[in-house]
């Protein structure tokens, strides 16, 4: 996380944040308004964020969903092919910790107890604009010291 | 199930599913032990064309029916919404009225309306997200951004209607959860208008634009006897020329007085999945204004108690893909007993299957997509090449690059 | 497609007829469920194969093979012991019902002879332990397979 707070690359990340996006079983309402974040009425391309094919050319991973048992690996897999420094959010109530879903059988844990996450975004689904509020929060306003590391934004 | 010659080969089930058999004569069935990584699909191919395909389900299962049974009537309108964002009010009305088909209440006419009204309004919303999406895979980016900026426009209404862009809760046990808002009336019947507009100017575009026609006629060709065969649903059973919609032969709502017309072609392509769905979005905007020129007065909700009697009840309605079907039983109690649902896109797996034998890898996206599913997009490809005894992973937008390139490739240029 | 119908399928196939709104059950034994199926959905006109439904009643598993017939549901249904569930497939004479059968045996432990699906899971996780009951039947505890799939 320290590479993004130094000088020109810092400067350069933040406004070029390209995002890959991974569905954990989700139900494909917080994976439409991402897409509908990257369309011209919310326009996150203009900030400089763009979905990119592959996680090796990510900054930010954006997840849904409440994962089940066989999206675990997949969701690990990618999290490691990401190169640092990378950055993770859950987006929607069922990434955070199951939402609706929380005492199924087959789903209904956060994703954060397989991978490590950044930045949390409430909402069944979040609107668009904030899910680009949210970005952008993480990648402008990291804080220095670790501890501060984690945030909520609503 | 196997003959025993040499080299990999197959045999047919009569789902034309094939069991792929190595030498060994070991069958591989669609969860082959040693996958380190379960797939979404395999897709088998000899030379560049795919022979067969092998879909691996499960990836959003989460176990909703098993929950349905522990929450009450009312609290499961919520889970069951969630079971797609994107026909999420589909399964509110499947469920909610199939509860109230347990009671002896019949629900207002009004609220047969309001249900009618944004039930179009989302085939609107997910029809739009559809072609946009289907621009998208084939390359036509610009396309997929001017419709998502147009549908935006019925997200506004659906906002203003429900109070929420996707997961609307608006359809409850006894009616809907509240009235239209002043003044919506009229704005229904513009913003309809509106969007039958860019609809027209839509279908002239994606008709003469050649770098996306050729990427969608005659692709995914199907046939009245893969539909009758395997008991497809929705606009992919229509596009093989058979005129089956579930709200002019079994009307719920208020179709019985607001009739759809049913769209149908006899090509049964994704051109012709593009013309149907273009052609329901706009006899949607025709439904919307003529629903709110005829909506009566009245309430819009009764109280039903929350009870309800014993007994079991079947329905089915036309969510966006196709039909969606919900059983539920009830045991007299404050939570249901069973509740089945069994989504469109379930019952269109098998003809996805149908549709991409024989075509190359490019043509993956734009067909798969073509039949509109529904399981947190194609995420990931494996691909077997038999006779190169090759086997390899793609993610779907690096298949949506290779396909473009193939055919800007093929076009001559680069 | 009407009562009569149904009826004279009940009589070559020895089961019986009862109506409710909306669908015209017909109630027969497991072994008479392929060819019951087969006549149903042989019968002039259109057929549509909406779902498969199971559902546990304590010490029975009826199965429940819904058809769509454009006016009515025609149900074929069956009942069989739980310790011994088991039902001939109905997949060569109707092959829509090759996920649905597949999606009941992973659910509710039904399994189809002749199924080309019975190996390995189908919507449930390959680690779903095999000596687990099924996530449907009324024995199945969801949070003791939230802890075996290890979802805590």
């Amino acid at each position: 996380m320290a590479g993004f707070r130094t000088g020109l690359t810092a400067w350069a990340r933040k406004r070029s944040i390209w995002v890959f996006h991974v569905n954990a079983a989700s139900c494909n309402g917080c994976d439409i308004e991402i897409l509908a974040a990257l369309t011209p009425r919310y326009d996150a391309e203009r900030l400089g964020v763009e979905l990119v094919p592959s996680p090796r050319h990510a900054d930010v991973l954006l997840v849904t969903g409440t994962m089940n048992p066989l999206m675990k690996d997949r969701l690990k897999t990618v999290y490691e092919q990401m190169p640092e420094p990378r950055l993770v959010v859950a987006i929607g109530a069922c990434a955070l910790g199951g939402g609706v879903m929380r005492d199924c059988y087959n789903a209904g844990h956060g994703i954060d107890t397989v991978i490590p996450v950044d930045l949390y975004i409430p909402g069944c689904p979040p609107n668009p604009e904030g899910i680009i509020y949210g970005i952008l929060k993480l990648v402008t306003g990291i804080p220095d010291k670790p501890e501060e590391a984690q945030q909520v934004v609503s | 199930m196997s003959d025993n010659t040499e080299g990999p080969h197959y045999t047919e089930s009569s789902a034309g599913l094939m069991e792929y058999s190595a030498e060994s004569a070991m069958p591989f069935g669609p969860v082959h032990p040693s996958l380190k990584e379960p797939e979404y699909f395999k897709l088998i191919l000899e030379g560049e064309k795919i022979v067969q395909v092998m879909p691996r389900i499960g990836y959003v299962h989460r176990g909703i029916e098993r929950a349905a049974q522990d929450r009450t009537w009312v609290k499961n309108v919520y889970l069951v919404e969630r079971i797609c964002g994107i026909c999420s009010f589909s399964h509110s009305l499947g469920y909610t009225q199939g509860v109230e088909n347990l009671t002896p209440f019949e629900i207002p006419r009004r609220a047969r309306y309001l249900r009618t009204v944004v039930h179009e309004l989302e085939r609107i919303h997910s029809h739009l997200l559809w072609l946009g999406l289907i621009g998208h895979w084939a390359g036509f980016d610009t396309l997929f951004m001017w419709i998502w900026k147009d549908r935006e426009h019925s997200l506004d209404l659906l906002e203003a209607i429900t109070g929420n862009r996707v997961n609307k809760s608006y359809s409850t046990i006894g009616g809907v959860r509240k009235d239209l808002p002043d003044g919506m009336a009229e704005r229904l019947k513009t913003e309809a208008g509106f969007i039958e507009k860019r609809l027209d100017y839509y279908e002239d575009l994606m008709g003469g634009e050649e770098t996306f026609t050729i990427r969608t006629r005659g692709m995914g060709r199907i046939n009245q006897e893969v539909t009758r065969r395997l008991s497809t649903v929705g606009p992919l059973l229509r596009c093989t020329g058979i005129p089956r919609d579930i709200r002019v032969e079994d009307p719920y709502a208020a179709y019985d007085e607001v009739v759809p017309e049913v769209m149908t072609s006899n090509d049964g392509d994704v051109a012709s999945l593009i013309t149907i769905r273009l052609k329901e979005a706009r006899d949607s905007c025709r439904m919307i204004k003529e629903a709110v020129d005829k909506m009566p007065s009245g309430d819009f909700k009764i109280n039903i108690p929350r009870a309800i009697p014993a007994g079991e009840s079947m329905f089915h309605v036309e969510a966006p893909r196709g039909e969606l079907f919900y059983y539920v039983k009830s045991a007299g109690g404050s939570t249901p007993e069973r509740v089945k649902i069994r989504t469109s896109t379930m019952a269109n797996i098998l003809t996805g299957v149908e549709m991409l034998k024989g075509h190359t890898l490019a043509d993956v996206p734009v067909v798969l997509t073509g039949m509109d599913p529904c399981f947190g997009c194609m995420d990931r490809i494996a691909v077997l090449e038999v006779d190169k005894g090759k086997e390899w992973s793609i993610g779907g937008e690096a298949l949506r690059k290779y396909g473009i390139d193939y055919y800007s490739k093929r076009r001559g240029g680069k | 497609m009407s009562v009569e119908s149904m009826q004279t399928i009940a009589d070559e196939t020895g089961g019986t007829v009862t109506t409710s709104k909306k669908a015209i059950v017909l109630n027969v034994s497991r072994e008479k469920v392929p060819e019951a199926c087969a006549k149903v959905a042989a019968m002039p006109g259109f057929y549509h194969l909406s779902t498969i439904t199971a559902l546990d009643l304590g010490e029975q598993i009826a199965v429940l093979y819904h058809f769509w017939q454009g006016k009515v549901f025609a149900v074929v249904k069956t009942l069989v012991p739980k310790s011994d569930a088991r039902i001939p497939s109905i997949t060569p004479a109707v092959p829509a019902a090759v996920f649905y059968e597949a999606e009941v045996k992973d659910l509710m432990g039904v399994f189809f002879d002749g199924n080309p699906y019975m190996k390995g899971r189908f919507v449930l996780p390959d680690e779903y332990p095999a000596d687990a009951p099924a996530p449907l039947r009324k024995e199945a505890d969801p949070a003791k397979i939230r802890k075996m799939l290890k979802l805590e």
